[in-house]
């Protein structure tokens, strides 16, 4: 029962994270829906990812999202959609009604499966790779950041030359419109 | 109603997918984009729950989902970063105005 | 010891390139220091590698139950590549800090020289095809960089572009050959697939032989693959010596050496291998000798010179092939520094605007012409020795037509190398250069190298003794015993006569003008390097002009782009509802 309950109010953070119309709303409903998820995956069994995923998916990431919104400034966009709501709708739908379909097979339960390994020795041993991917991933991610903020260190410099870039590019560019906010 | 619990959580991650998929097609705002993509990586990972609850497996679900919520963390990241330079060298995050490859 | 060894051999390297990263931009001679010191260590721990030859499996990091474990074994073949990756590796980076003085981004340039060094003693290293195709393709990624090094030139980037493109097809074909090992084994390791092949389904093996003889043709340069090489000489030159002429070009060679004795069972294999080394080897020394750019030259002859190794292994000799590989990787990383040398200092590479250079630059046109002596195979430089045990090869193999081609081969060899020797360093100057001669950090890489060029035959003896404890076939034989043996045999008498011939030809060629004017349609077609280069341009304008005409169904609008992933998406999910799949 307790599952039904956090699944429910996952969804409805989920729906509120994407309706939302100011950004900081957005990553706060983000957050609620992470840790909701967070108590399904303790409730489920999987106690050491729960943990995981509330420290990191609803806490780091949520600070992660308010800092670039900070950053970046809060902005509304309205206007006309590319892709209209109806047909947005109908391809979710339809990729979640087949996905729902083509795995059914994997979520019935199998009476004799066999006893389960725990977190640690399936990471440090059975699938040890992953674990080099992690690390990988983590370092690209650093490297990545650096990269990107050293390019905002010197947009300073930068900026003025784009500017007058983007300013010959207009127009010859009509659909190259920028918003200055 | 007295639904399992692997019935729940698999039926909560494909409407947390379609949401997802939905707010990705539909979301105008390139940080709102990286909100929608974090939905469609929970939905990946209650998934993996549901799997692995189902397949008494849970530490291999557990792995894949370390692995997901470290790849998602990192993807966070950079997309954000690169959402703030969009902003500071085009000033606009509305991915509708950012049509640079346009054929 | 060894595991230690094989640690360093790579990491050090690897954490080089991240010292000249961490020392910045501002502090050039910090990173030309650092650069210098991660190299030459790393180049000392391919030397000890040499004192511990095992077919022992030393490092093993197990990475969990679907990969199987990374391993690496410091046998014969491997550590003797890693040996020369990381010596001569070490020599390109002593040469470049006289050659990259002033340069800017030196960290982009030192770094990418560095995980060079590292992967490719780490991909002769390893004994598992997976970390084999990985260190295949930083390799292939580390060249691409630095031939697009002066990414302002487009043609330094259309360069490296092309190199990244026909190699990564070679990646594929290796890609394939490893996977098509792997479900047919359940593993990835090399010392099992060699003990194992003789029980895989012979088509398994044909895919994954022909799939290692598209990869190793890519890297190697060979045809029809060889295109990239000519153009990756927009590389700055320690370069073009490290990578395009002394290791990484060997990659395809060092693979198809040790696959050989399983693939020599597939039927065709052979053939096809020493057919592929033939025609290479003809045609880049015939592009060679109507070349005028001197790097160009150097490249062609590089191609040719691999084309030697290529057909060594098709013949059934994968130590002449290596012992070749040995001797070339030596000799032409002395004539790429030393052409390096004299671009450095006039700032052309176009010969005919070169000349007499020889008095100005006593240094380097010494330590040219010994290597060029061993690139003509003249004694007793190690480029005559191995020539010879190749020639040999292909005629105590039955592969008579392959003979004939080589002699060719080498009477043009020689007839290049002559033509190139000549117009830089002796005759009138042709335009006025103040040239100067070589710096102490040019000089040493030199006159170490040429010094190699001078002795490297000398260690035959234990070179074959590595050999023959990893490829079946090869004999254990004694210096002495090989240098008996080579001067008694007729077929190098005969060779030495072809070569004579081929210097004899470019010193009449005056008398030969009416010849060579009936002959210039054909210098005109190997210039174009026989219709190869039309084929090139016709792929990538058909590439081209497909993407122009892909190009309007792009919006550049990322919602749309979402409808695609998504379409996709429920496409894949129809089609498998189709197949019935769960």
């Amino acid at each position: 029962m307790a599952e039904l309950v956090c699944v429910l109010v996952a969804i409805i953070c989920a729906v509120q994270a994407i309706r939302a119309e100011r950004l900081l709303h957005s990553a706060l409903w983000l957050a609620g829906a992470s840790a909701f998820i967070a108590m399904i995956f303790y409730s489920m069994g999987a106690r050491e990812v729960a943990i995981i995923e509330l420290s990191v998916g609803a806490g780091l990431v949520t600070i992660l999202f308010v800092f670039a919104i900070s950053v970046a400034g809060d902005e509304h966009n309205v206007g006309r959609l590319a892709v209209p709501r109806a047909l947005a709708a109908l391809l979710a739908g339809l990729c979640a009604i087949g996905l729902l379909w083509f795995a059914s097979g994997v979520v019935s339960i199998v009476p004799n499966a066999p006893q389960s390994t725990g977190l640690t020795q399936m990471l440090w041993r059975d699938r040890a790779l992953d674990t080099l991917v992690q690390v990988a991933l983590v370092y690209t991610g650093v490297i990545g950041l650096l990269g990107l903020l050293q390019a905002g260190r010197t947009e300073v410099d930068v900026h003025h030359t784009e500017q007058s870039e983007i300013q010959s590019q207009h127009d010859a560019t009509p659909q190259a419109e920028r918003m200055h906010g | 109603m007295n639904l399992p619990p692997v019935a729940i959580a698999w039926f909560g991650a494909m409407i947390l997918f379609g949401v997802g998929l939905y707010g990705l097609l539909v979301v105008r705002n390139l940080i709102k984009l990286v909100v929608a993509l974090q939905i469609l990586a929970k939905a990946a990972m209650l998934a993996f729950v549901a799997a692995g609850y189902a397949q008494q497996q849970m530490g291999l679900a557990q792995s894949m989902i370390a692995l997901i919520i470290v790849a998602d963390t990192v993807v966070a990241v950079i997309a954000l970063a690169l959402a703030v330079q969009v902003r500071r060298r085009y000033g606009t995050l509305d991915v509708r105005q950012l049509t640079a490859l346009r054929g | 010891m060894a595991a230690l060894l094989i640690a360093l051999a790579i990491a050090l390297p690897w954490a080089g390139a991240l010292a000249v990263w961490v020392a910045g931009d501002r502090r050039p001679r910090a990173q030309h220091g650092l650069a210098v010191f991660f190299a030459a260590a790393g180049g000392l721990c391919g030397l000890g590698l040499l004192g511990v030859p095992s077919s022992e499996t030393v490092i093993r990091v197990p990475v969990g139950g679907v990969f199987g474990d990374f391993t690496f074994v410091p046998d014969g073949l491997g550590i003797f590549l890693a040996a020369i990756a990381t010596v001569i590796g070490s020599m390109a980076v002593l040469f470049s800090v006289e050659y990259m003085k002033g340069e800017a981004q030196l960290g982009r340039y030192y770094a990418f020289v560095l995980l060079f060094i590292g992967a490719m003693a780490g991909l002769v290293l390893t004994s598992s095809l997976l970390l084999l195709f990985f260190f295949w393709e930083i390799t292939a990624l580390t060249s691409y960089a630095l031939i697009s090094f002066h990414n302002d030139d487009p043609k330094a980037v259309a360069g490296g572009i092309k190199a990244l493109v026909i190699t990564q097809l070679g990646g594929i074909g290796l890609l394939v050959g490893a996977l098509v090992a792997y479900v047919n084994l359940g593993s990835y390791d090399i010392g099992l697939f060699l003990a194992r092949s003789h029980s895989l389904p012979p088509q398994v093996l044909t895919v994954i032989a022909f799939g290692f003889l598209v990869a190793a043709a890519a890297k190697s340069a060979q045809v029809p693959f060889h295109t990239w090489l000519p153009d990756a000489m927009e590389a700055p030159t320690p370069v073009s010596a490290l990578i395009h002429a002394a290791t990484m070009v060997n990659a395809g060679v060092y693979v198809l050496a040790r696959f050989s004795p399983a693939f020599e069972q597939v039927a065709g294999w052979s053939t096809a291998v020493a057919l592929v080394g033939m025609v290479t080897a003809l045609l880049a020394a015939c592009m060679a000798v109507v070349t005028d750019d001197l790097k160009r030259v150097l490249a062609y002859s590089t191609v040719s010179q691999l084309g030697y190794m290529v057909f060594a292994i098709g013949a059934g000799s994968a130590l002449a092939g290596s012992f070749h590989l040995l001797s070339h990787a030596v000799f032409k990383a002395l004539l790429f520094l030393g052409a390096g040398a004299v671009i450095h200092a006039i700032g052309t590479r176009d010969m005919r605007q070169m000349g007499g250079l020889g008095r100005q630059m006593p240094w380097v046109s010494s330590m040219f012409l010994v290597g060029a002596c061993a690139l003509a195979g003249i004694p007793p430089m190690n480029g005559f020795w191995s020539k010879e045990l190749v020639l040999e090869t292909a005629l105590g193999h039955g592969a008579w037509w392959g003979f004939v081609a080589l002699l060719v081969g080498a009477g043009l060899t020689a007839l290049y190398t002559a033509r190139m020797v000549w117009s830089v360093f002796f005759g009138a100057p042709r335009a006025h250069h103040h040239a100067h001669d070589a710096g102490p950090a040019m000089r040493i890489p030199l006159v170490l190298l040429a010094f190699g060029t001078l002795t490297t035959w000398l260690l035959f003896g234990p070179f074959a003794h590595m050999l023959a404890e990893v490829l079946p076939g090869v004999h254990d034989e004694s210096t002495l015993a090989f240098a008996v043996h080579v001067m008694t045999d007729p077929a190098t008498w005969l060779a030495m006569g072809i070569v004579a011939g081929g210097l004899l030809l470019w010193h009449i060629r005056a008398r030969l003008a009416a010849l060579v004017g009936r002959l210039s349609l054909a210098a005109q077609v190997a210039a174009e390097g026989f219709g190869f280069e039309t084929v090139n341009r016709f792929v990538t304008q058909a590439v081209r002009s497909t993407a122009t005409a892909l190009q309007r169904t792009q919006t550049g609008d990322l919602s749309w782009n979402a409808v695609g992933i998504v379409g996709a998406l429920i496409l894949v999910l129809i089609l498998l509802a189709w197949g019935g799949i769960p």
